[in-house]
């Protein structure tokens, strides 16, 4: 099968890739880029495990061709925190037991963080719709709920955004 | 109460892994030159294997190994109890579910390619499905061999004709649940490989590793040492994971071709092969004076247990435990059987049994309310089980003084006494009411193997290595154990670092199971603390001249009496390493049974209890059967909170779990067909569906819990689905009998009230 070339950034850094045009971005991400943080819970787009940034967007990344990320801006788990220092994101769900068993928690931050870069001072309305495509079974929502209400708040008194 | 570290807010010990991406779960271990496992699972529920033909599958470019029945050196068995579930199907496959080949291939298209050239011939036969069918004497024969009947349990206690003599009214309904699919977001997996030395390692998303080990060592036929298991990051497991899914497979292929392979399950087979929660149906009868006070109770437990017994009995015989519920029930009878059917096979599933049950008699207290035009809060409290009274099985609840105490807190936070005030129909085509459910669970493995080992090991600068082999999946078992010995070793959380389970490192914790954990490793743990602490404070002795009664250690400082003194938990480590004092140890702690807890049941039912009640407010739209919860309130006794953050997810994610269960959870299994086999068809709670939970934790102690305290995983999840049942009966004016609650199911208990 020919390889399609893909050109895009992830975490910061540009990458050049050769997959066959099946693959999807989760299996690039998790396959030939080593990050293992996106989650594949159900490979179907019912779980949101996977969930990633793409140009500043959440979306199922068992879901998107890896070809279609190609001139993209990907943010995935592991570049929310900067030189070993946790987001305002993370330390949130860290304090509030945003996470339990940590499956979906990649899915859940990832989410998160695209609702706050639209919207730095969400509702608890629009909290549970931009997560509602990610589903936990630990938590009951509530916890992760106040994890972004309190990032919001974190980064408000922090005077910045994410 | 919070002491120095216990009941102190703090995340999770594990938090900066799994918020970086940096935990790895079993499918994220890297390994160099991994095959990729995958089983063939059976294509009927039920048939006779004529023949099964793997040679060209063999032959296959990429293809490293396929393995039939006939390849396994050692006992062709899961071994979870009886050895009557086969690793390999050899002449039949009696469920879905039935693996009949291991595949090990290069990439997952050679993987796939092979198990399409496996050919099998099969001759489908009649099958069993309906578990009342399967229990009449001209059934098939579900398993060649065994009775399709498992009786479970049988508990008698008083005189059940002179109960039912004494009684003013007698209610004798049936209640029904379904299957119910566990959803962790982590389907099920392993890794394995051979050690240079021979040793083969498995790594997998298991509840007891050390049972793992047993198990596959059999299967392998290796001595049980030159087998290893590690448990990495769990995704959740609520029960289905305490049993063996794909582990003994990847160890098998492992050994056959001498190369790491790694099976992860899809979603899809997660679905249709593995344990599910039983569906359950209730017979229950009471009766009582009219004043509410129960005289007779008589219970029979049904479970659709599949084809193979796997801990069906023991849930059935837990189901048989705490059927009657936190109540007195002077005279009684409860029977319990687990039914072989051609369906899914019923597993453990986070309160082993207790939710069905609970479901039935927390209904029955409400339709006896009605019955006698009581209060259901009364009724309760009428018939609240006290310390040292005996339950129907001969154990005697050592400490039930939360029965009484959490009813009154949910019904005075929930304003129940005023419930009447409630606006009951905010809108013509709706409808307000709200429902309570009290729940009783008991804490651990009742009198079989109940034990726990963990080691402690401080080092020279005064931190803290924990190694315990209780798996964290989620439920906060690692954090509630650092805090516990930071409390006990008075240095702060973050001085201790957790090593979780790997059967070379760690000593056998049991199952993370039964709500046990915080109880028995917690326990341990203290055990081991001890031996650590008295060489601090002897060294500590030594060197101020002080009585060591006077000495404490709090923050990683010594006090004498409260006054704190010039020496750090670090000087004093290094001194007390130096002076040859034990600064490890190993902390054993077995579940103990005071000699007046006699009981008749062997292995089940007779440990510490835990006791809870929620309180739901539903909105009924009686136009299209939709039920919405608006709110619970959630009160559970846990004796000591360890750590305030991880109780409260515990009831938040118990709570939400047990809405879906309530509301939309059923697994559609038709003619042993499960045809909702997605998270699409299969639905839970979403972040929109979940409800707004109010929660009160209760600090009323557990005289053996260490620091008080008992367990909470599973008891946080009971009460929910029966109180939405009741608080929808009380909606609607009409008494219910079957979870879930679909708007199908309403509308016809509201048009056939009209009928």
């Amino acid at each position: 099968m020919p390889e399609v070339e893909i050109q895009f950034t992830v975490n910061g850094i540009s990458r050049k890739i050769c997959t066959a045009p099946h693959r999807t971005l989760l299996q690039v991400l998790r396959e030939d880029l080593g990050l293992t943080g996106a989650k594949d819970g159900c490979s179907k787009g019912d779980c949101g495990a996977c969930v990633v940034v793409m140009d500043n967007r959440a979306v199922n990344a068992c879901l998107v061709l890896a070809a279609r990320a190609d001139g993209k801006e990907i943010l995935t788990v592991e570049g929310l925190a900067s030189d070993g220092r946790l987001s305002h994101l993370q330390q949130a769900f860290a304090e509030k037991w945003g996470l339990q068993c940590g499956f979906c928690t990649p899915g859940m931050l990832m989410s998160s963080y695209a609702l706050l870069l639209s919207n730095p001072q969400p509702s608890d309305e629009e909290i549970k719709r931009a997560i509602a495509g990610n589903l936990c079974r630990c938590t009951g929502y509530s916890p992760v709920i106040d994890s972004v209400r309190h990032a919001a708040a974190l980064a408000r008194e922090a005077g910045h955004v994410w | 109460m919070s002491g120095n570290v216990i009941g102190v807010p703090a995340p999770a010990v594990q938090y900066r892994q799994l918020l970086t991406g940096a935990a790895r779960f079993t499918n994220d271990l890297p390994m160099e030159g991994l095959l990729v496992g995958k089983l063939l699972y059976s294509a009927h529920p039920c048939a006779r294997i004529i023949s099964l033909d793997v040679e060209t599958a063999r032959s296959l470019p990429g293809v490293a190994a396929v393995l039939t029945h006939a390849d396994i050196p050692g006992e062709n068995s899961y071994l979870y109890h009886i050895p009557d579930q086969p690793l390999l199907a050899s002449d039949r496959v009696n469920y879905l579910g039935d693996a009949i080949a291991a595949v090990a291939a290069e990439d997952e298209e050679s993987a796939q390619a092979a198990l399409q050239a496996i050919e099998v011939v099969y001759e489908p036969l009649p099958g069993a499905f309906d578990p009342l069918e399967a229990m009449r004497p001209d059934a098939p024969v579900v398993l060649p061999g065994y009775a399709n009947v498992i009786p479970s349990a049988l508990f008698e206690c008083g005189d059940l004709q002179t109960g039912f003599a004494e009684a003013e009214v007698i209610l004798d309904n049936t209640y029904y649940t379904s299957w119910i699919e566990h959803a962790y977001l982590e389907p099920e997996g392993a890794l394995a490989y051979v050690e240079l030395d021979g040793t083969i390692v498995v790594y997998a998303s298991n509840q007891a590793p050390h049972r793992d080990r047993m198990q596959i060592a059999r299967a392998l036929k290796i001595p049980e040492h030159r087998m290893r298991v590690v448990t990495p990051f769990v995704g959740g497991a609520f029960g289905a994971k305490d049993e063996a899914h794909v582990q003994i497979h990847a160890a098998l292929l492992a050994q056959a071709t001498g190369r790491p392979v790694r099976i992860v399950r899809t979603r899809e087979e997660s679905i249709l092969t593995h344990v599910k929660r039983h569906p359950v149906i209730v017979r229950h009868r009471l009766g009582a004076r009219r004043d509410g006070r129960l005289t007779a109770v008589q219970i029979e437990i049904i479970g659709d247990t599949g084809p193979y017994e796997n801990a069906g009995r023991f849930i059935m015989g837990f189901a048989a435990s705490v059927a009657s519920g936190p109540y007195h029930t002077p005279n009684a009878r409860i029977e319990s059987f687990a039914v072989r059917t051609n369906n899914p096979i019923g597993g453990a599933m986070r309160g082993f049994g207790g939710p069905q049950v609970c479901l039935a008699y927390e209904a029955q207290m409400d339709a006896l309310a009605e019955e006698l035009g009581l209060d259901p809060l009364d009724v309760r409290l009428r018939n609240a089980l006290e310390s040292g009274q005996v339950t129907p099985m001969g154990g005697i609840v050592r400490e039930a003084g939360a029965v009484r105490a959490t009813l009154e807190e949910a019904a005075n936070n929930a304003g129940w006494r005023e419930r009447n005030k409630i606006e009951r129909q905010p809108a013509a085509h709706l409808r307000r009411g709200l429902g309570l459910a009290a729940n009783w669970f008991i804490i651990g493995m009742g009198r079989g193997q109940d034990n726990a080992g963990a080691i402690l090991e401080m080092a020279t600068d005064g931190s803290v290595v924990l190694r315990t082999g209780a798996v964290e999946m989620g439920q906060g078992v690692y954090t509630a154990l650092a805090t516990m010995a930071a409390e006990n070793l008075g240095v702060p959380l973050e001085a201790v670092r957790v090593i979780g389970p790997d059967t070379d490192k760690t000593l056998d914790a049991g199952p993370s199971a039964a709500s046990r954990q915080t109880f028995v490793s917690g326990n341990a743990v203290l055990r081991a603390a001890a031996i650590i602490r008295r060489s601090l404070l002897e060294t500590a002795a030594q060197e101020t001249g002080l009585p060591i009664e006077v000495l404490s250690l709090k923050g990683g400082r010594l006090y004498a009496e409260g006054e704190l003194l010039n020496y750090t938990i670090p000087q004093l480590a290094a001194k007390a390493t130096f002076a040859n004092r034990p600064m490890h140890a190993d902390g054993y702690y077995a579940m103990e049974f005071p000699e007046e807890l006699s009981t008749k049941s062997d292995y089940i039912g007779v440990g510490p209890s835990a006791f809870g009640t929620q309180i739901a407010q539903v909105l009924v739209d009686v136009e299209t059967g939709e039920v919405i919860v608006e709110k619970i309130v959630a009160v559970q006794n846990v004796g000591r909170i360890i750590n305030v953050g991880g109780a409260h997810g515990q009831m938040s994610g118990g709570c939400t779990m047990g809405t879906g269960y309530a509301l939309m959870e059923e697994l559609i299994v038709a003619e042993g067909r499960t045809l909702s086999d997605s998270l699409e068809s299969f639905l839970i709670s979403t972040s929109l569906d979940a409800p707004e939970i109010e929660i009160r934790l209760l600090e009323i102690p557990e005289p053996y819990g260490p620091h008080g305290a008992v367990g909470i995983g599973e008891p946080a999840l009971m009460s929910t689905a029966p109180a939405i049942l009741n608080a929808v009966s009380d909606a609607i004016g009409v008494r219910l009998n079957r979870i879930p609650l679909t708007p199908e199911r309403v509308l016809d208990a509201i048009e056939g009230a009209k009928r």
